[in-house]
């Protein structure tokens, strides 16, 4: 699916970050996940679904998030969910302030402050 | 990071798909929601079209949990397997091509490793040297080394940790005081030698440090052959006693069987050195072998050895100034003259390999091809192109994994049939030989070839399957009505390389061939058919005028032995590779200008030798029963004509004198010259004098026979003994298996060549065909339009054929090339036939032309029954 011209190609390895920020509000199914990513940045962000899961299964396997099928609700059947765990809590707080970290930096070259 | 108590469970197949399968229906299910109205199909398709290749994602998940390659390996190999039996005709022509290829191969690496490379296996050959002494001006090509020398090693050296040395010593072995002596063949061995070299014994030792002592000397230690041979493996012979030359010799050891350490030989004894000895500069006569010392390697030993010869020179500057000691790695000590074959047959196997890794390499074309469209469709529904080039090259390893281990069996079956054809005087002079089969080494050099090999053949195609678009494979839908145009050039590029091999295999197996004929049916200037030769010695210390008469009463005795024609004796009998050297000058002239003094052949003869061998003479007499011992009969001598030439270049030398001891003989005739080596080799200056006038101990009888010389054998045995129960008698052959020894290792080398050659051909004119068939169903419609344009049948031959014969034409150019430059590798070899023989290159071209016509017939009948309307609307 290619952006169109409002729409903004997601950066390399912001994904895991969001998805973990995502998951931060309680556990979700992957499809879940994908809805709020898209609806929390107006459908700016533009995430090729098919590219979640297997971001999804990387960080499960690296032990940032867990998964277990349960009932969704208002749902007769199960949905794999994913959680937090303690260690992606802590992944997420170092991705967070290095992502300010960068977030400034570039800030800074690109508007500078004006000079005195 | 690392996750904090290990990985998860890895979810199943079934887990992921049911994750996507979840993901898309609840996405379907959103977009129906917002946009009503819309189909439950258009929903699922729009949810797929924003989810991506739910193949590839759960690939890609997969990969997450799994080292990808394993699994995907195993679905590789599962895959080409299957790709294979779809097409059998395909695998079985592969299997078999690369089988040859790496038969052929793997049986001359294993026949090269343990020839050239390991000759010595029960010892760590890689620690022994043996070390030469020669002068680059008096004698570049000597080998052995003067006691003066081997004691100045031996004290000298900190490379070598040991040194020893050993002389070829010919004895008689006698068994019981009334039956006949035996020649047998042993060395003189310094003490020290066996254990320096570390060969193993299968009873008793070796000897003891003091055996070198005259008086302590009395012991003896035979190889395994002559110990199951002569004494039937009895455990008993150790302490028991031998007669060698007449005196007693104490058995203390029997080697280890297949040790044949320097040559294979029937026994040792110590080597008696003195002080004299020792202060001898100049009789260089011994085999010199070290070992290296822990951490000292072949160049570091060449280095101090340099020094020491140096010092030698400078201390005694009149006998050994210009000589040098060389330590050589022993796996040399016999390759000389096999490294030369063995390369040839490796070089001749390489371009085998190649032509079979070519020749499937174009197989496999063929069929990707072939497959394009299922490539192409494969790659359209998500098939990685990286995946798919792996799927080939999994087949194509099976293919030459199926091909390894055929050709393993080819290999070994191959080397059983030589082993029985390489002749004993062969496998004596290369004691490797007895240990060749397909070993550990041999099957990792197969495998190692097996990876190359799929690499080389495998490749192009593959490459070609990931490169070629799909939108020109699938907008056609089918051939285009030229044809894969790539493809076809690629294939016929392939096939010169295959004929070119080809006929550069052929040239040199023809060559080969033609010479190995030349050796067999060229005149070596002796008697070869009815002849028999055997080898004689005395008891040591048997005085002249004994020798005289033994001579005198043997002559006499033959003459009375029905079915002998004539009997001599002669000091070395022609092909026998031996030569017995003399110096001679002629009086009133100086020595040869650089300080050589003359040197000939010195043979002994009895006054039959020249009409029981067969020699003719040329002008003057030969030596004839007139030539009598007493001192009042000229002493005479006749020359060969080849030295007439050399020291009577301008003269006759008939009436000359010659001095040879200080004694001066009358030349009285000129003879035919003779080969004492192979026919290949140069002829030597040879003066024959009469036996009974020059009394030698040792001599060899060679019988002209009027039947079959093997019934003679035993009549002549009797004979011998009849004359001297202690006149040995050893080595008998006849003059046909004397000559057999020189040209059978060239036969077979030839014969292996032409194996070579016959499976290249195969390949190449299979190749051949393939491509021109492969060209004309190609250019089916495209044939089809020429005809429907009114092209003859006749113009539609003259067009496939014409473009066969110029591929051939450009593969004949090539090829003659590479087969003019690979005969000047085989020029040392070569008899009679030189290198660059162009009857023989015309006619192996010739012989591939023919054969490529043959292969373009059947695609140029095809073509001209192209049948134009059914082929233009296929």
């Amino acid at each position: 699916m290619a952006p169109t011209a409002d729409q903004i190609e997601l950066l390399q390895g912001t994904l895991d970050m969001l998805i973990l920020k995502t998951l931060l509000f309680g556990p979700a199914h992957g499809h879940g996940i994908a809805k709020h990513i898209q609806h929390s940045t107006r459908d700016v962000l533009v995430v090729e679904h098919g590219s979640l899961y297997p971001a999804l299964h990387r960080l499960e396997r690296s032990g940032w998030i867990a998964s277990r099928w349960q009932t969704a609700p208002g749902r007769a059947r199960e949905f794999k969910f994913y959680r937090l765990t303690a260690a992606g809590r802590r992944q997420l707080r170092a991705q967070e302030s290095r992502w300010d970290a960068l977030v400034r930096a570039i800030g800074r070259v690109m508007q500078p402050a004006p000079e005195m | 990071m690392r996750p904090p108590f290990g990985s998860p469970p890895s979810p199943g197949d079934d887990d992921i798909r049911r994750e996507l399968a979840d993901h898309l229906e609840l996405e379907a299910e959103d977009i129906a929601h917002d946009r009503p109205g819309t189909s439950a199909e258009a929903a699922a398709f729009a949810a797929r079209r924003r989810f991506g290749n739910p193949t590839l994602v759960a690939e890609t998940m997969r990969a997450v949990w799994h080292p990808v390659w394993l699994e995907q390996l195993a679905q590789d190999l599962k895959h080409g397997l299957r790709g294979l039996l779809r097409s059998p005709a395909y695998a079985i022509t592969a299997t078999i091509t690369l089988a040859l290829g790496i038969g052929a191969s793997t049986a001359v690496f294993s026949f090269g490793d343990h020839v050239l490379a390991r000759p010595f296996p029960l010892m760590p050959q890689d620690a022994l040297v043996w070390v030469v002494q020669r002068s680059p001006r008096q004698c570049p090509a000597c080998d052995n080394a003067s006691a003066a020398a081997f004691e100045a090693l031996a004290q000298r050296s900190k490379t070598l940790s040991a040194v020893g040395a050993a002389q070829l010593w010919r004895a008689t072995l006698n068994g019981r005081p009334d039956a006949p002596s035996d020649l047998v063949l042993g060395y003189r061995i310094t003490p020290n030698l066996m254990s320096l070299a570390s060969v193993p014994f299968s009873l008793g030792g070796g000897f003891t440090a003091d055996a070198g002592t005259p008086g302590r000397n009395g012991v003896a230690i035979l190889s395994y052959a002559f110990w199951r041979d002569r004494f039937n493996g009895s455990r008993g012979v150790l302490d028991s006693t031998i007669m060698l030359d007449g005196a007693p010799r104490r058995v203390v050891g029997v080697l280890a069987n297949g040790v044949a350490f320097p040559e294979a030989v029937d026994f040792y004894t110590p080597l008696v050195l003195t002080a004299s000895d020792f202060n001898d500069h100049v009789s260089r006569y011994l085999d010199i072998f070290g070992r290296l010392a822990p951490g000292a390697n072949v160049a570091q030993a060449q280095r101090e050895a340099a020094r020491v010869s140096a010092q030698m020179a400078s201390e005694s500057p009149k006998t050994d100034a210009g000589w040098v000691l060389v330590p050589r790695p022993l796996k040399e000590f016999h390759s000389d003259d096999v490294a030369i074959l063995v390369r040839i047959v490796g070089l001749a196997v390489a371009l085998v390999l190649i032509a079979a890794c070519v020749s499937v390499a174009n197989l496999a074309l063929a069929r990707t091809s072939a497959r394009r469209r299922e490539m192409a469709l494969r790659a359209a529904l998500g098939g990685r192109r990286g995946r798919l080039a792996r799927h080939l090259l999994a087949e194509a390893l099976l293919v030459s994994l199926a091909g390894a281990a055929l050709g393993i069996g080819f290999a070994a079956w191959g080397i059983r049939t030589a082993a029985g054809i390489i002749p004993p005087s062969m496998t004596r002079y290369a004691p490797g030989f007895a240990f060749i089969r397909v070993d550990g080494r041999a099957l990792a050099f197969t495998f190692a070839l097996c990876v190359v090999v799929t690499l080389i053949f495998a490749l192009a195609p593959a490459l070609r399957a990931v490169r070629t678009p799909l939108s020109a494979v699938l907008a056609g839908g089918g051939r285009g009505a030229t044809g894969d145009a790539y493809g076809t050039r690629l294939r016929s590029a392939l096939v010169v390389v295959e004929v070119s091999v080809a006929l550069i295999v052929l040239t040199a197996a023809a060559l080969l061939t033609r010479s190995a004929h030349h050796l067999l049916t060229a005149d070596p200037g002796v008697r070869l058919d009815h002849a028999l030769t055997m080898q004689l010695a005395l008891p040591r210390g048997t005085s002249d005028s004994s020798a005289r008469a033994f001579v005198q009463r043997l002559d006499t005795r033959l003459r009375d032995v029905p079915g002998v024609l004539a009997a001599g004796v002669v000091t070395t009998t022609p092909l026998s590779n031996n030569w017995w050297g003399t110096i001679f000058s002629v009086p009133g002239r100086p020595p040869h200008p650089d300080g050589s003094p003359l040197n000939a052949n010195d043979q002994r003869i009895s006054a039959d030798y020249f009409r029981a061998m067969d020699i003719r003479i040329l002008s003057g007499r030969g030596i004839d029963a007139g030539d009598r011992a007493d001192t009042t009969a000229e002493r005479v001598a006749v020359i060969n004509h080849h030295m007439a030439a050399q020291v009577w270049p301008n003269g006759d030398p008939l009436g000359q004198t010659i001095v040879i001891d200080s004694v001066p003989w009358t030349i009285v005739g000129v003879s035919a010259d003779v080969h004492h080596g192979g026919l290949d080799e140069p002829v030597r200056n040879e003066i024959y004098r009469a036996a009974v006038q020059a009394p030698s101990t040792a001599m060899d009888l060679d019988v002209w026979t009027s039947g079959d010389p093997t019934a003679m054998r035993e009549p002549i045995r009797v004979a011998v003994a009849a004359v001297d129960p202690r006149a040995a008698v050893g080595n008998m052959m006849t003059m046909r298996e004397m000559d057999a020894r020189h040209v059978s290792p060239f036969w077979l080398v030839a014969d292996i060549v032409n194996t070579f050659a016959i499976i290249v051909v195969l390949i190449a004119v299979v190749g051949l065909y393939g491509v021109i068939a492969y060209g004309v169903a190609q250019r089916r419609r495209e044939l089809a339009v020429r005809m429907a344009l009114g092209a003859t049948r006749r113009d539609i031959v003259t067009y496939v054929a014409g473009g066969a014969l110029r591929l051939t034409a450009v593969d004949l150019l090539i090829g003659g090339a590479g087969a003019v430059a690979f005969s000047r590798l085989l020029q040392a070899v070569l008899y009679g036939v030189g290198a660059g023989d162009y009857r023989t290159l015309l006619a192996v071209t010739a012989l591939l032309l023919v054969a490529s016509v043959a292969a373009a017939l059947i695609p140029c009948w095809r073509a001209a029954r192209v049948h134009p309307a059914r082929s233009l609307a296929e």
